[in-house]
C-alpha cells in the first residue's frame, strides 16, 4: 500500500492550515501589529490590540478551524457509510436538524441557565433529524432517495426554525434567521468555543478508527460484515458522532452549506478513493475552506456583513452543478 | 323704514350660531376627544392633557419597558391605529408622529378627521419644541410650561455637578448599533459630561460600529440600552462578549431603560441623571 502519497498530502494541507490559520490573526477592520499584541498578551499586558488578537480574531480562527474540520469530516464520513456523494451534514439534515435544537434551547433562554444546553439542543436536533431521513431513505437507498428523505426534513425544519423565530420574545430574533440558516462565524468569543468544543472533540474521537471498517464498506455491505464489521455499530457510531460534532458547531455558528459536500469530493481522488485515508484530509481540507472563506468575508469593506455561510454557498453551488453535469456524462 | 317681510329674531340668531359653529370648534374651544396613535404622542398627551381630554392610547403607551407614562395609560381605552377603530373612536383631534405612514394620515384627512403631527426629535429644543406643540393643541400652555422649566432645571442641576474631565463613553446596542450624531442618545450623553465616542468616528444618526473599531477607541465606560430585557437572542447574548468588560477595566456594561429616550420628552431628564452618576470615580 502507498503511504506517501496521502502523506505527502496531508503535509501539504497541514501546512496551508497553519498558514492560513496564522494569516487570518492579521485581518481584520483596524491595523494590528500582532507580533506586539502577542508580545503583550505573553507579558500579561491587558493592551487593546492584545486583547483584539486574543478575544476578537483567535477565538474567530479557532471556530473557523473546529467548524470547517468538524463538516469536512463529517461529511466524508457520512458519505463513505452510506456509499452516497451527495451524503453530507446539510443535506440528510444533520445541520439544519442541529439549527433548529439549537434556536428551541437559545431563544426559551435555556442556554442562559444552563451553558451546555445550547450544544446539547444542537447534537439532540442533529441527531433527530439525520436519525429521520436515514428511516425515511431507508437502507441503501439510492441518491435521489436520499435527497429527496433529506430536502423534505431540512424544508420542515427551516419552516420551524423560521416560525419559532417570529414567534420568540425577542425583538432581535426575527433579524436572526439569516444566521441560522446561512452560518456565520463573527463576534464569536472565547465563551462561544469552549461551548462547542466539547461535543466536537467527543464527536471527532468517536470517528477516529472508523476509517478500516468504512474502508471495507467499500467493498459492499455483505462482504464488509464477513470481514468482521458490525455493520449496526458502525452505522450508530458515525451518527452519534456526527450528532455530536455537527451538533455542537452549528449551535454555535449556524448551519453552514457545502463544506461538508464539497471537501471530500475534492480530495477523494487525492487519498485514492478510500475513505478512511479521506477523514484526515478533509478535516484540515473544512478548515482550510471555511478560514478561507472567513478571512475573504472580512476583506469586505466594513459595515457590510456578510455571513460566511453565503459565501461557501457562493462557491458550493458551482461545484454542485459540475457533479451534476460529472455524473450525467458518466451515465450510458 | 318699512319691511316687507321680517326674519324672526330667534331664526336670525340660529343663522349666526351656525356661522360661528365650525369657527368655534377648531379655534376657539379646546379639543374635548383627543386620540394619539403613536408612543411618542401618547406619552406628550398622557403628560399634558387636561382631565377628560383623552379619548384612547395607542397599545404600546401600556407597555411599561418602552412607556414612561404605562400607569397613567392604563386608565384610557387603547387603540391599534386601525381606521374603523378610529373613526368609532369619533376624535376631535387625532396626534400622530413623524414615522406615522403618510399615506395613513392622508386616509384619516380623507374622513374629515383632524390630524396633528408631532415631529421627531432628537435634541432638547425639538423635545421643548414638540411640548409646547401638543400643549398648545390641547389648550395647556400652561403645564407645558411648566414640564420644560422642570426638565431644565433637573438638567442645569446635573451641569452644575458634572466632573472637570470628559470620559470616553460608547452607546452599545444588540446587533452591534450604536448612537452618533442626531440622536437622543448623543443629546443626553452631552448633557450628563460625557464624550461620545460613536459621534467622533464619525457614526451619524444610528450606525453599526464593529467590535474591532470599538476596542480601538478604548471607552471608558459602554452604554446599553436593548429592548425586551429578559428576553433572548444571539443579538443579546454578544453583549456578553468578554472583550467588551475587559476594554472597560472590568466595568460592567450600564443598562439604561429604554422608556427615557426611545421618545423624545422630558424624561430624558432622567436618563441624564443615570447617566451623569455612571462617571468613574477619578483617584
Amino acid at each position: 500500500m502507498d503511504t506517501r502519497g496521502p502523506l505527502l498530502l496531508n503535509l501539504t494541507l497541514g501546512f496551508v492550515l497553519t498558514g492560513l490559520f496564522l494569516f487570518s490573526l492579521f485581518v481584520g477592520s483596524n491595523p494590528v501589529p500582532v507580533l506586539q499584541a502577542l508580545m503583550d498578551s505573553i507579558n500579561r499586558d491587558p493592551s487593546v490590540i492584545s486583547l483584539i488578537l486574543t478575544e476578537v480574531r483567535l477565538p474567530r480562527a479557532l471556530i473557523a478551524l473546529i467548524t470547517g474540520a468538524t463538516l469536512g469530516v463529517c461529511g466524508a464520513a457520512m458519505q463513505g457509510l452510506l456509499r452516497n456523494p451527495l451524503a453530507s451534514p446539510g443535506l440528510i439534515g444533520s445541520a439544519s436538524g442541529a439549527a433548529l435544537g439549537s434556536v428551541i434551547v437559545l431563544y426559551t433562554g435555556w442556554s442562559a441557565v444552563f451553558w451546555l444546553a445550547l450544544p446539547f439542543g444542537g447534537m439532540f436536533g442533529s441527531l433527530l433529524a439525520t436519525l429521520l431521513v436515514y428511516l425515511l431513505a431507508g437502507r441503501d437507498s439510492g441518491s435521489t432517495t436520499l435527497i429527496l428523505a433529506g430536502v423534505a426534513i431540512n424544508t420542515l425544519a427551516l419552516s420551524l426554525i423560521s416560525l419559532l423565530l417570529n414567534l420568540a420574545p425577542s425583538p432581535y430574533a426575527v433579524k436572526e434567521m439569516v444566521l441560522w440558516m446561512l452560518g456565520s462565524i463573527a463576534h464569536g468569543s472565547m465563551q462561544d468555543f469552549w461551548v462547542m468544543l466539547p461535543g466536537t472533540l467527543l464527536g471527532w474521537f468517536l470517528l477516529t478508527g472508523t476509517g478500516r471498517a468504512l474502508d471495507a464498506l467499500t467493498l459492499g455491505e455483505d462482504t464488509a460484515t464477513t470481514m468482521g464489521i458490525n455493520l449496526p455499530r458502525l452505522r450508530w457510531r458515525i451518527f452519534l458522532a456526527t450528532a455530536f460534532a455537527v451538533g455542537s458547531a452549528v449551535s454555535v455558528t449556524g448551519a453552514i452549506g457545502f463544506v461538508g459536500l464539497v471537501v471530500p469530493h475534492l480530495l477523494r481522488p487525492l487519498v485514492g478513493f478510500q475513505p478512511g485515508r479521506l477523514l484526515t484530509a478533509s478535516a484540515m481540507g473544512g478548515a482550510i475552506l471555511l478560514l478561507a472563506a472567513d478571512i475573504a468575508v472580512r476583506l469586505f469593506p466594513a459595515g457590510t456583513e456578510i455571513k460566511v455561510g453565503v459565501l461557501t454557498s457562493l462557491v458550493g453551488a458551482p461545484f454542485f452543478l459540475h457533479l451534476i453535469l460529472k455524473s450525467r456524462r458518466w451515465q450510458p | 323704514m318699512p319691511v316687507p317681510y321680517k326674519i324672526p329674531v330667534h331664526v336670525l340668531h340660529f343663522l349666526l350660531l351656525l356661522l360661528l359653529l365650525p369657527a368655534q370648534a377648531s379655534f376657539a374651544e379646546p379639543p374635548a376627544r383627543v386620540v394619539s396613535i403613536n408612543l411618542c404622542s401618547d406619552q406628550l398627551l398622557l403628560m399634558l392633557a387636561r382631565p377628560g381630554q383623552i379619548a384612547s392610547v395607542s397599545r404600546l403607551a401600556l407597555e411599561p419597558n418602552s412607556s414612561y407614562m404605562a400607569s397613567e395609560a392604563g386608565r384610557y381605552p387603547v387603540n391599534d391605529a386601525k381606521l374603523e377603530q378610529l373613526l368609532l373612536l369619533e376624535p376631535d383631534l387625532i396626534l400622530a408622529e413623524g414615522f406615522t405612514s403618510p399615506s395613513f394620515v392622508r386616509l384619516l384627512k380623507h374622513f374629515g378627521l383632524r390630524v396633528e403631527i408631532v415631529p421627531n426629535s432628537f435634541d432638547l429644543r425639538g423635545i421643548r419644541r414638540n411640548i409646547r406643540l401638543v400643549a398648545t393643541l390641547l389648550s395647556n400652555q400652561s403645564q407645558g410650561e411648566a414640564l420644560i422649566s422642570e426638565m431644565d432645571l433637573r438638567i442645569q442641576r446635573v451641569a452644575d455637578h458634572l466632573p472637570a474631565a470628559r470620559s470616553k463613553a460608547v452607546f452599545y446596542q444588540p446587533r452591534g448599533y450604536t448612537s452618533g450624531l442626531d440622536t437622543l442618545q448623543d443629546t443626553a450623553l452631552n448633557h450628563a459630561g460625557w464624550r461620545n465616542l460613536s459621534k467622533e468616528l464619525g457614526v451619524n444618526g444610528y450606525g453599526n460600529i464593529e467590535l474591532e473599531s470599538l476596542l480601538v477607541a478604548a471607552p471608558d465606560q459602554l452604554f446599553s440600552s436593548a429592548y425586551a430585557p429578559g428576553t433572548h437572542s444571539v443579538a443579546q447574548h454578544r453583549l456578553s462578549h468578554p472583550a467588551l468588560n475587559r476594554i472597560t477595566g472590568d466595568r460592567p456594561m450600564i443598562e439604561i431603560p429604554y422608556r427615557y429616550w426611545i421618545c423624545g420628552g422630558p424624561m430624558i431628564a432622567d436618563a441624564i441623571e443615570i447617566l451623569a452618576d455612571s462617571h468613574p470615580v477619578t483617584p
